[in-house]
């Protein structure tokens, strides 16, 4: 028998999954699919900065103006996934001072706040900023954790009804004359097809959502932009760190829990790399030079990792460097578009912005079934968000302090449900990131984790300086214990954990990341015998 | 200053071999340790070659080892040579034994051993009271009862026992709790190995782990536990066994490992007592040369005090120990700076899988054949380099760590002590 949703949601990144929310949270029963696990494309890969919309406000004022509403938007829903840190848009000498009156001008223009302050000022609030700086711009830039958002969107949407499958791809629509009715899905884990239907599809796949468009019958031609970052060991600085200039390389550098990130690059890659990008030497070269004249501490600080994501913009023309290509959001319904009714593709924008994405396009779909009701995911708060901080911290008193605000800080008032109660619960399994064994089985139970990388976007289990060390075996053990795969997936798993985190510490191994990389083989390869297991299926 | 025959540093297996060699020989060395060494993640066996650099597997290491100059010439193997090879393999096994460090194996046959996450790998020698098998398919038993601590995360039952039964041998799981261990549960980063092992230098707790196991193994052939019976008392597989009246064996952890500790304090103990001077906690920070010849070294701790001697070994390990220190471009040896083989092209180093053989693991310091290190492609007179530091091999990949660095620490101490 085929289910039926009214609605049917291609992409499990931050577009995908605010879209599942705002139908649920008007009444509209949807089914999300995601061929990979949550947040696996452009959503997990990029700063994690919440914009306030400056970076944008000379270049693309729309933009501009959307990203500060939607910035305050997200300081009050998803409170859990933001850290109020403010930025800095910094002039150094080389950058000269004009840019920086049409800057401010611009900002307020657009209603950012920016205050212009006294470089010296500016140095006591931000130490690490490089104190070459001729000017300095206040503006309300923060950081947020994609994939807390995510997930946080996708609970709302499953307690309203919504169901999400993971590891679920799309192999091809089903469709009745001119009409998409549904879908065909292969389901990756257990290698089964299956057929959904519903009134409405929605294309959310990001850059993907060429591919799927294509399926479809239509042509999105959308521009692969490839943009890469480093992440850094240490939280190098407080507040968020900008160039004030034209957007250009490696010119923002965000802290974010204990670490920092500087990026970005941009070049053009061809779809064929999208589902596997490494990031070259030059990129790190490039990352790391401009990186040093934000914050010069950097050249001294270790560096944990580099990765890259795709920015799904839709091409308008031929611009090499895919920075001229507006980030604003694109919305096409194919039924006036092609003449393909039932098929709704949002694309562009980003992640600030997904909110808004998802609002829109359930006001498409609102309008092609009928429904009346009014979007409320700007007023309702994101679960995790609902509860003070503090007031959540008293309830769980009985808990020690390190892992109960760490538990708190990942998953607001929903820490509740992570069982601390008793010593063997409360035993670490990474140390790193103070993830205890309580919150591995939440995760596992509660949060759709198949796997290990699954488990390091839920709990961040392997995400700290160590690179998932010792944790990674611990949490596959735990894993093997809850049933969740017998041991020789157990095995295969932890390979591709290790092989994923070495993706990311290869482009920069060398000082004490080629430490940790050859302590980490040495350890799997060598003493588990990991890499040349021979045991039986 | 200070004055010495030998100055070794680096105090790991190589260095501590080296000085033992020597120190057994008449000679007053001085070895200078931070600390740390690879023994720390030690997995309770010394391999010596198990895959040839061509990828064949190894039976015997001693015929094996004949075909190094062929496949690998800048191999440390090759510059020993395979006849004094089999020699300084059975110099080692004495020295180990001189040390009081009790091991099962033979250079003319490797045996397996059972790795934490339950497969069988090839090995040299295993400490004894390990979990050994002479078939690389099956363990020496039809039943077994595996038992952990409650709440221990670093040793997998799991993993153990079903591979145990795809092995033939039938497995059962049986946790334990102690009322030493609800100490250390409390803090929740505490349920470390080496932690749980202290708590077996008690008699009282070890009775108390007996009367447990003795309650619960039924008619199991054998009984298996995590390696942390004990830092201090060495000898809780022989106690229990004794107790139990059943063959008792113990499987490697995740790191610290405990047997591995215990191995390094036993070379340590050794070595001073045979009048070594062991710097603990100390680091080379500098050296003076004069021609060929390095004439002092200086440390951290001593200042502007010389460590003096006729000879030096460098025994400072690979990266994750720094004796090489990799840049964005260049690898270097940080102390004396001797001559280091590596690509200059950072592209080149490694591999995207992680478990195949990373090309960075080759790169090391450049030795003539009698591993004299080289200043600009010519040798150093009185300084040589021995163990994980080397160049031309990888010790992950053909399972030759620790043969490496103790045969080649025997090997120079042996030229050294030829030179008078």
């Amino acid at each position: 028998m085929t289910k039926q949703f009214d609605v049917i949601i291609i992409g499990g990144g931050a577009t995908g999954a605010g879209v599942a929310r705002d139908c649920s949270l008007r009444g509209i029963k949807a089914l999300l699919l995601e061929r990979g696990d949550i947040a696996t494309g452009a959503t997990g890969r990029n700063h994690g900065l919440l914009h306030s919309g400056a970076r944008y406000a000379v270049t693309d004022r729309e933009s501009a103006e959307e990203c500060i509403k939607e910035n305050m938007i997200l300081r009050r829903i998803a409170s859990h996934c933001v850290e109020e840190t403010d930025g800095l848009f910094i002039s150094l000498p080389e950058d000269g001072l004009e840019f920086q009156a049409k800057f401010i001008e611009s900002c307020r223009a657009a209603g950012i706040r920016a205050d212009a302050i006294d470089p010296k000022e500016a140095l006591l609030l931000e130490p690490s900023a490089n104190p070459a700086m001729i000017g300095a711009v206040r503006v309300p830039d923060g950081a947020i954790d994609p994939f807390r958002l995510t997930t946080a969107n996708l609970i709302d949407a499953k307690m309203n009804g919504a169901e999400v499958l993971t590891y679920h791809e799309v192999l091809d629509f089903l469709r009745e004359q001119e009409r998409i009715v549904g879908v065909k899905v292969l389901n990756r884990r257990t290698g089964e097809t299956a057929e959904y239907r519903a009134q409405v599809v929605v294309n959310a796949a990001g850059i993907w959502g060429h591919e799927i468009a294509k399926k479809a019958g239509v042509t999105v031609k959308m521009l692969p932009a490839k943009g890469a970052l480093l992440i850094f060991g240490h939280r190098v600085n407080n507040i968020v760190i900008n160039r004030c200039r034209k957007p250009a390389d490696a010119d923002i550098l965000v802290p974010g829990d204990t670490i920092c990130l500087i990026g970005t690059t941009s070049s053009k890659v061809p779809f064929e790399e999208c589902d596997n990008m490494y990031v070259t030497t030059d990129e790190v070269d490039l990352l790391l030079r401009e990186g040093m004249k934000l914050a010069p501490s950097l050249e001294h600080t270790r560096i944990l990792r580099a990765y890259a994501g795709v920015r799904p913009l839709v091409a308008s023309d031929d611009d090499p460097s895919g920075r001229s290509v507006s980030r604003g959001i694109v919305v096409l319904d194919h039924a006036t578009r092609d003449g393909l009714e039932g098929f709704i593709t949002i694309t562009g924008g980003k992640l600030m912005t997904y909110r808004l994405m998802g609002e829109w396009t359930t006001d498409l779909i609102c309008k092609k079934l009928n429904i009346s009701k009014k979007c409320t995911t700007a007023d309702v708060p994101l679960p995790g968000s609902r509860e003070k901080e503090e007031t959540v911290s008293r309830r769980m008193h009985s808990i020690p302090v390190a892992q109960r605000e760490s538990a708190i800080n990942r998953h607001g008032e929903l820490a509740e449900k992570v069982n601390v109660q008793d010593a063997e619960h409360r035993s670490l399994v990474c140390e790193c990131e103070e993830v205890s064994v309580g919150e591995v089985k939440y995760a596992l139970n509660e949060l759709d984790v198949h796997n290990l990388v699954d488990l390091r976007r839920r709990t961040r289990v392997g995400m700290g300086t160590c690179q998932g060390e010792l944790c990674a075996c611990r949490a596959a053990g735990l894993m093997a214990q809850v049933g969740k795969y017998c041991t020789h997936q157990a095995k295969q798993d932890l390979t591709n954990f290790l092989n994923e985190r070495w993706k990311g510490m290869a482009p920069v191994a060398w000082g004490d990341t080629l430490r940790e990389s050859e302590f980490t083989m040495w350890l799997y390869d060598g003493v588990c015998g990991l890499g040349n297991d021979k045991t039986k299926k | 200053m200070m004055k010495f025959d030998t100055v070794i540093i680096g105090g790991g297996l190589a260095g501590l071999t080296c000085g033992i060699r020597l120190a057994k020989a008449g000679q007053r060395c001085a070895i200078i340790s931070s600390g740390q060494s690879a023994l720390h993640f030690s997995s309770g066996s010394l391999d010596l070659l198990n895959v040839l650099p061509d990828g064949t597997e190894v039976d015997n290491p001693l015929e094996a080892v004949k075909q190094m100059p062929t496949l690998a010439p800048s191999h440390p193997y090759a510059k020993i040579g395979a006849e004094r090879f089999a020699d300084l393999a059975a110099d080692a096994v004495e020295l180990l034994t001189g040390a009081g460090v009790a091991v099962v194996g033979e250079a003319v046959k490797n045996h397996y051993r059972l790795t934490p996450v339950g497969g069988l790998k090839r090995t040299w020698l295993s400490f004894k009271g390990y979990v050994t098998s002479d078939k690389g398919d099956a363990l020496p038993w039809k039943s077994v009862a595996l038992f952990n601590a409650e709440g221990f995360l670093d040793f997998y039952t799991q993993f153990l026992s079903d591979e145990m039964r795809k092995m033939g041998t039938e497995c059962k799981v049986h946790t334990f709790n102690l009322p030493a261990l609800e100490a250390i549960r409390q803090n929740p980063t505490e349920m470390r190995s080496a932690n749980i092992a202290r708590i077996f230098d008690s008699e009282e707790t070890l009775n108390q782990l007996a009367e447990i196991i003795s309650r619960e193994m039924g008619d199991a052939e054998a009984v298996l536990l995590p390696a942390v019976l004990g830092v201090d008392c060495r000898d809780g597989v022989a106690k229990l066994e004794k107790r139990l009246s059943r063959k008792v064996a113990v499987i490697a952890t995740l790191p610290p490992s405990v047997p591995g500790l215990q191995v390094q304090t036993l070379l340590r103990r050794y070595f001073q007592e045979l009048g070594g001077v062991y710097l603990l906690g100390d680091t080379a920070t500098g050296y003076k040369s004069e021609g060929d010849n390095i004439t002092s070294v200086y440390t951290h701790n001593h200042g502007d005090i010389a460590l003096k001697a006729d000879n030096y070994v460098l025994a400072t390990g690979s990266y994750f120990s720094q004796g090489l220190v990799a840049t964005n471009g260049t690898v270097v040896e940080p102390l004396f700076g001797v001559d280091v083989a590596y690509d200059k092209d950072r592209n080149n180093w490694y591999e995207r899988d992680m478990f195949t053989a990373q090309p960075y693991e080759k790169f090391g310091i450049e030795t003539n054949a009698d591993f004299q290190a080289l200043r600009g492609g010519k040798s150093v007179n009185n300084l040589y380099a021995i163990g994980a530091g080397l160049m031309g091999f990888n010790a992950v990949k053909e399972g030759c760590g620790a043969g490496v660095s103790m045969l080649t620490a025997i090997n120079v101490a042996d030229r050294i002590l030829s030179k008078r």
